[in-house]
């Protein structure tokens, strides 16, 4: 008792004191009930108190004269100490970094501040878009703060000629440009997919400038866009949610999130605009540029129940495409089939295997819910552990050879390791059917890894190697069974949870998933998974004949089309942008469609209308 | 011995070097590195440490000035035949050009030209630019002032080199995803001379023979062409397992290559590529990232080891020194004439 407390102590003084280094309320607070709110001002209110909560802990954390531009931020959007402010924006300005993780942080101070900072201040920022070189980046998030910045700074100082910025472009072109290229994306985001899609980081990397052209562009048809695209991806985000956890597949995640998996920005975005969850530390760092400015937009309502208010579970697909292919593809954005099954127990998301993405790939997963998620390692899944030059030549341009390496120091340490539990590989097929995924592997001898790693949670409430073949575990309310198609060893995680190892070249994996409710017991779970028809052939490829919990037959083999109940799988024919009991969009439209209950609401880019419906 | 001192040190060894002699009179050209500098927090888009990566100029090989903004991706450059301070780089943002030597800077290309990997003017049309896109080829009428695209035939337009016939006015050839391709009409089409199986990251044309080209591939070895590049052959000894970064000819002395590559080390050929001699010994690890000839002092190289310190040679390769940078990568060397006082 003596030990702890100092740090009781500490807590109280730290949660009552509002200055620096205190609390977050929410991130330590209980979790929300998760529960919608139907009153439209209750919801709206919640959502501004929120917002303020964030913002008013960010603009206390940190003293003036060590500030950095979110702390600036925070101030201005709270119309605090101005002259403080510009003082302190002036110095910070003297040593600009980031490239457009600079930009769009400036743009908002910019226009926060118009009428705030100081003259000095005011120069002082654009001088430094004369003297500082932000790069234009590589990837499409990149660009979308690039260029959503350099349209708000070019409408901020209209006019004016090259020599006044640092790309030597006049205002005009840079206008001209950013608006070209922000329309060339929406257009690619809305007829074949987002390429950078359901990023449990990077969803703020789009949402930000978003909301700053929604909110700032003098042009309205950007301004309208701006707004629609905020709905667009949050509508994408809520759909594919469970609890306000991003559920797989996503195109880009990281090691912590794809553990655990609320502990990621969108998170931020979860608990701000659904109120269902807690906000990650820090409010996501990055989410506090979209608090600042919050308070001008309005979740939809129809996505507020997307997130929260499921009549019941649900299967939804999705068309994305991937980024940029440079070498090693016909095609520059192949198709992404994602699919995702959502319940009120447990999600489970796929896409088709491959190599979609560079680096951060996750390709398939369950899961679960949890009372409180705060670390706790919910889902369960496996990968192919796969990297090389092969994958990064494809979608970057550079020099093959550095390339592997060169990743593992730019923040992605696993990449190049035989126990990663990231990435995408060549050798891996995935088919989703219901709830029920089936991944066959044929590696080849020249693969990095000749192995399949299956990641098995500290978090979950007991897992059993059954004589059948099947691994049967469970998470939170849900039973799982997972059978390996090979033998497979097991290696002890750091920071909790065990790998399996699989180290055969044809190989597989098979999740089956069920609701605990469904079944009266554990041992009836079993039962009933080991009753159900399994064919597994290893040679000469991985196939699969499954009949799942819900009844369907699927066949699946490697380099083949998957069937079920006989009907051969077109993903081409089949999968539209959106299809799903909430989102609904065609390949090549333009034009998304929401939908819960009675409420509809239609983003149309071909019109550039919203148009909000309500069943009678 | 810190940075700064061993960076002092063997600056002061060159510049002895220099001043011993070894040239009667000033250089022509100025010595140019676009470096990626990986130190702490640098190196990475959307961070900076306290390293300035981008264009460093020497003039006297010995010290080095940084020129332009700080830029982790510029991978290659050129000049104005007509204005040696004109200076063009391909980078990540396009194509970059400055009229001032490097003073201000303009991104000549739009949105959807992205990531420039090489840039090459037609010398007897000098406003004709020709630059290398990782899906494509662009070309501009008039300096970079305006473009368009000019990759007809090319499949798979992964463009990663370039260079344009000095004799023969609209005579381009390019190393692209899975060949070098050439066209005789000013880029508006092209044909493939000479299918790879991956990219080809350098083309030269000899400073001594303009029919003589050579390339420097991904998984076909070093290749040379002596008809103008309508025809190529693979040059014995170095094989094709490793991707070869740059070949390139001795501008001083006929029938002199030098090569570099990932785990090449750097070779030196005095027969035109029949037989090569291994050069590597000094120098800390044979991932070389690019090498250059000295235009102005015979018999002297540059290497660029991967994430090393920039070597120089003054007897072809047999010994080394380090010049400067520390941890770079260097994407390109290059000299460019030194204008007019």
């Amino acid at each position: 008792m003596k030990r702890a407390f100092p740090g009781l102590f500490l807590l109280a003084l730290l949660t009552a004191w509002p200055g620096r280094g205190s609390a977050q309320p929410a991130h330590t607070g209980p979790m929300p009930s998760g529960r919608p709110e139907p009153e439209a001002f209750l919801r709206r209110e919640a959502y501004l108190a929120r917002r303020d909560e964030a913002v008013r802990w960010r603009a206390a954390q940190t003293p003036l004269a060590s500030a950095g531009l979110a702390d600036l931020a925070a101030r201005l959007a709270l119309r605090q100490d101005a002259a403080g402010v510009s003082a302190r924006l002036i110095e910070v300005l003297r040593a600009p970094s980031g490239d457009m993780f600079w930009m769009f942080p400036v743009t908002c101070i910019a226009y926060l501040g118009r009428e705030q900072l100081t003259p000095e201040a005011q120069a002082a920022l654009r001088e430094a878009w004369r003297t500082y070189h932000p790069l234009r980046g590589d990837t499409e998030n990149h660009w979308v703060m690039y260029y959503s910045s350099m349209l708000l700074m070019a409408q901020l100082w209209p006019g004016e000629p090259g020599e006044r910025w640092f790309n030597g472009k006049s205002s005009t072109e840079i206008a001209a440009e950013a608006r070209a290229w922000l329309l060339h994306w929406m257009d690619l985001a809305t007829t074949i997919g987002q390429g950078e899609y359901d990023c449990t980081h990077y969803i703020g990397e789009y949402l930000i400038p978003m909301l700053y052209l929604s909110v700032w562009a003098h042009d309205p048809e950007m301004r309208q866009r701006g707004r629609m695209m905020i709905d667009y991806i949050l509508a994408d985000f809520a759909v594919d949610s469970l609890q306000g956890m991003y559920v797989g597949a996503h195109a880009r995640t990281d090691d912590k999130t794809v553990l655990e998996r609320w502990n990621g920005l969108s998170s931020f975005f979860a608990w701000l605009c659904f109120g269902n969850t807690v906000p990650p530390v820090g409010y996501g760092g990055w989410g506090m540029f979209f608090a600042v400015v919050a308070q001008h937009y309005e979740v939809p309502e129809v996505i507020h129940r997307i997130a929260t208010d499921r009549a019941g579970p649900y299967l939804h697909r999705e068309r994305k495409r991937t980024r940029h292919r440079w070498r090693n593809s016909d095609v520059r954005n192949a198709p992404v089939y994602k699919t995702t099954w959502v319940g009120p127990d447990y999600a489970v998301g796929s896409d088709q295997g491959g190599l979609l993405q560079p680096i951060q790939q996750h390709s398939w997963g369950l899961t679960w819910a949890v009372p409180d998620p705060r670390g706790v390692h919910n889902t369960i899944f496996a990968n192919q552990p796969f990297f090389g030059a092969q994958e990064l030549m494809m979608y970057f341009t550079e020099m093959p050879d550095w390339m592997p390496a060169s990743v593992t120091f730019q923040g992605k340490p696993t990449y190049t390791s035989e126990a990663k539990l990231l990435g995408g590989s060549p050798y891996e097929q995935i088919f989703q059917q219901d709830d029920t995924v089936i991944a066959l592997h044929r590696i080849a001898a020249d693969a990095p890894f000749i192995q399949v790693n299956g990641f098995f949670s500290k978090d979950l409430a007991r897992a059993e190697e059954d004589p059948s073949g099947w691994i049967f575990a469970q998470g939170g309310r849900t039973y799982v069974a997972f059978r390996p198609l090979a033998p497979y060893e097991w290696v002890p995680i750091e920071g909790g949870g065990r790998r399996l190892r699989s180290p055969h070249a044809r190989n597989g994996v098979i999740l089956q998933p069920a609701s605990a409710a469904d079944f009266p017991s554990w041992d009836a779970f079993k039962a009933a998974v080991r009753a159900l028809p399994l064919e597994v052939r290893l040679e000469p490829v991985p196939r699969v004949a499954f009949t799942t919990l819900r009844g369907r037959r699927v066949e699946c083999a490697h380099g083949e089309a998957p069937r079920v109940d006989g009907r051969v799988i077109d993903h081409a024919a089949e999968w539209r942008l959106f299809a799903g009991p909430y989102l609904n969009a065609e390949v090549g439209s333009r034009r998304l469609e929401l939908t819960h209950g009675r409420l509809s609401r239609v983003l149309d880019f071909n019109t550039l209308t919203i148009t909000d419906a309500v069943r009678p | 011995m810190t940075w700064n001192a061993r960076s002092f040190f063997a600056g002061a060894l060159a510049l002895a070097a220099v001043l011993s002699g070894q040239a009667a009179e000033a250089p022509r050209h100025d010595l140019h590195l676009l470096v990626n500098l990986s130190g702490p927090g640098s190196g990475i888009i959307g961070r900076a440490g306290p390293a300035r990566s981008g264009l460093y100029r020497s003039a006297d090989r010995a010290t080095f000035e940084h020129v332009g903004p700080h830029h982790i991706r510029m991978f290659h450059l050129t000049h104005d035949p007509r204005d040696a301070r004109v200076v063009y780089v391909a980078a990540l943002d396009g194509l970059l050009r400055s009229p001032d030597r490097g003073r201000t800077w303009r991104i000549t290309t739009s949105w959807d030209m992205t990531e420039g990997k090489a840039v090459g003017f037609d010398p007897a049309q000098p406003a004709h630019l020709y630059l290398a896109l990782p899906d494509g080829i662009a070309f501009s009428p008039d300096g970079g002032g305006t473009w368009e695209r000019r990759q007809a035939g090319i499949t798979r337009a992964y463009t990663n080199a370039l260079v344009v016939d000095r004799t023969r006015p609209g005579r381009v050839l390019a190393g692209c995803e899975l060949g070098i391709h050439l066209s005789d009409d000013a880029a508006h089409t092209w044909r493939r001379v000479q299918p790879t199986a991956k990219v080809t990251y350098d083309l030269r044309q000899s400073p001594h023979d303009p029919r003589a080209f050579v390339a420097a591939t991904s998984a076909d070895g070093p290749l040379a062409s002596a008809d103008g590049g309508e025809t190529w052959r693979e040059l014995p000894g170095i094989g094709r397992e490793r991707t070869l970064h740059n070949l390139v000819y001795d501008p001083s002395t006929p029938g002199r290559l030098v090569l570099c590559g990932w785990g090449v080390g750097v070779q030196v050929s005095e027969d035109g590529g029949l037989t090569w001699a291994d050069r590597s010994a000094g120098l800390p690890r044979r991932e070389i990232w690019s090498v250059a000839v000295d235009p102005d002092f015979p018999g002297r190289l540059y290497a660029a080891p991967f994430q090393e310190d920039v070597y120089a040679s003054d007897d072809l390769g047999r010994t080394w020194r380090p010049l400067s940078f520390g941890k770079a990568t260097v994407f390109a060397l290059g000299f460019l004439p030194r204008p007019a006082q």
